[in-house]
């Protein structure tokens, strides 16, 4: 199959600091790479051919491309913003389209029923309307004003609160999220799924944090959040079809999805279809 | 008759309160019974986001998506969707369900339009279900005896009722008498294990060859 525009693309192939001269044989949309250090210790990727692929490191992962980028990697201006703690969470295998792991991530309702007693719990199910835009200027999905009650919101939590969310697609299989800190309520928590694209049915996600929380060991700060994507992961295998429909009438969103639903519109616009099912079958 | 009653399940297999999965020949099922005890089979589909609903929960007289806890009753109807405790959920928000019928311990599961009710056992009571790598026609060979229309199958020392559950699956039931004592239920489950492994062996060399 053709990948179409998300060929040029960025996607994470790996994290920056556990790259070794032998390097990490992976995949990329159906390409076998390797991603590795060369002799003056900077990231390398490969393609099959041994043609060298475009590298950027940042947000402590390795990031390539197949094709030829016509942007910078997408900013996230509290990546240089002191103080706070970057979490390499490291990386889940998911049998299921990219595209359906960045859209779970970008959804609340799911929190009191597969999150139960984390990030949500019965009976503050309620979705409050939101605000969802396709900013024009940036070319990303944002969704603001998000508010959701979760017993323990964060690893920093020490009881239920009521959290606000925005978040926001970078990239076709890039997502960011900022949620209240409870340490520090006038600054944001970044958490980021990078899912990295091995085939339109299988995907490696790295999920990546920048966190104001001085005080909780890094190994609890990974386990939170490996706890968290491996609830979701027994979602996202079971899901039907695997490849996300672009299909309107093969699933039916609510006024709770309007980010999902936003963010089928976009990759429809951009023609980021490689992991989609774009008729029904 | 343009259907069939196809056997997906054992009653005792689906307790109160519980949802499994289960097949038939158009696809993948929730099978599930509520709590006052009523059977009913839903496509294994969450129409909102194709989550699996065999892995969902049953609560009262409900069947709900694990995904966002979305309900629905007997017959498929959406009837609560938690992100919006005050909406009605519109009629267009359902489940396609499947007519089901319980007799002598079988949930059986309409295809078409079958005949008003399931086919008799004949005095036999389902044991245990075995799931076989196999399809029916290695069955028969390994048994030496050909299924009805319904599925019985008569091997002499071993009573089968078979359903196809995709190509290359069969859902095997053992069947025995119903006043058979512990030394038969034994036995009939290690002959019904051994006639499975030689289907399974019989099927391997059909497709070596």
């Amino acid at each position: 199959m053709t990948v179409g525009p998300m060929f040029d693309e960025w996607y994470p192939v790996g994290i920056f600091g556990q790259l070794d001269a032998a390097g990490r044989k992976t995949m990329l949309m159906g390409e076998p790479i390797v991603v590795a250090r060369d002799d003056n210790g900077d990231a390398k990727v490969t393609d099959g051919t041994g043609r060298s692929l475009p590298v950027c490191v940042r947000y402590g992962h390795v990031w390539t491309s197949l094709g030829d980028p016509k942007k910078k990697l997408f900013a996230i201006p509290e990546a240089d913003q002191p103080g706070r703690r970057f979490v390499d969470v490291g990386v889940v295998r998911v049998r299921c389209s990219p595209l359906r792991a960045v859209e779970n991530f970008l959804d609340i309702a799911h929190f009191p029923f597969v999150h139960t007693d984390i990030l949500g719990a019965e009976p503050h199910t309620e979705v409050q309307a939101y605000k969802v835009e396709i900013r024009e200027d940036v070319d990303e999905v944002w969704a603001t004003q998000v508010e959701f009650y979760q017993p323990q919101a964060a690893k920093s939590a020490s009881g239920g609160i009521t959290t606000q969310y925005m978040y926001r697609v970078a990239g076709p299989t890039s997502t960011v999220l900022y949620k209240t800190c409870p340490p520090r309520p006038s600054e944001w928590d970044v958490i980021t799924l990078f899912v990295q694209p091995l085939a339109e049915d299988l995907c490696d996600v790295w999920p990546w944090m920048a966190l104001f929380d001085d005080d909780t060991p890094m190994t609890d700060l990974i386990h939170f959040q490996q706890t968290i994507f491996l609830q979701d992961r027994s979602i996202l295998e079971n899901q039907v079809p695997r490849l996300l429909p672009l299909d309107p009438g093969m699933e039916m969103p609510t006024r709770a999805d309007l980010t999902s639903v936003a963010y089928r519109r976009w990759l429809k616009r951009h023609n980021f279809t490689y992991g989609a099912q774009l008729v029904a079958q | 008759m343009t259907g069939s009653w196809v056997p997906v399940a054992l009653s005792s297999d689906l307790p109160s309160g519980t949802v499994l999965p289960a097949r038939i020949p158009a696809g993948p099922l929730a099978l599930w019974r509520s709590q006052s005890g009523r059977v009913a089979a839903s496509a294994d589909r969450c129409p909102h986001r194709g989550m699996s609903l065999s892995h969902g929960f049953v609560r009262g007289e409900t069947l709900s998506c694990i995904y966002h806890g979305w309900s629905y009753g007997q017959a498929g109807n959406c009837l609560r969707i938690p992100a919006h405790p005050g909406l009605t959920p519109p009629e267009a928000i359902r489940t396609v369900t499947h007519p089901v019928a319980e007799a002598d311990g079988v949930v059986w599961v309409a295809v078409g339009e079958p005949a008003a009710t399931p086919p008799g056992l004949a005095g036999l009571v389902p044991l245990r279900s075995i799931t076989a790598f196999v399809d029916i026609a290695a069955i028969e060979a390994a048994a030496g005896a050909k299924a009805t229309a319904e599925g019985l199958l008569d091997a002499g020392d071993i009573r089968l009722l078979l359903s196809s559950t995709r190509e290359g699956e069969t859902l095997i039931h053992v069947l025995i008498a119903a006043d058979a004592g512990p030394a038969e239920r034994i036995a009939a489950a290690r002959t019904a294990e051994a006639l499975r492994r030689r289907a399974e062996d019989i099927q391997k060399k059909g497709a070596a060859q």
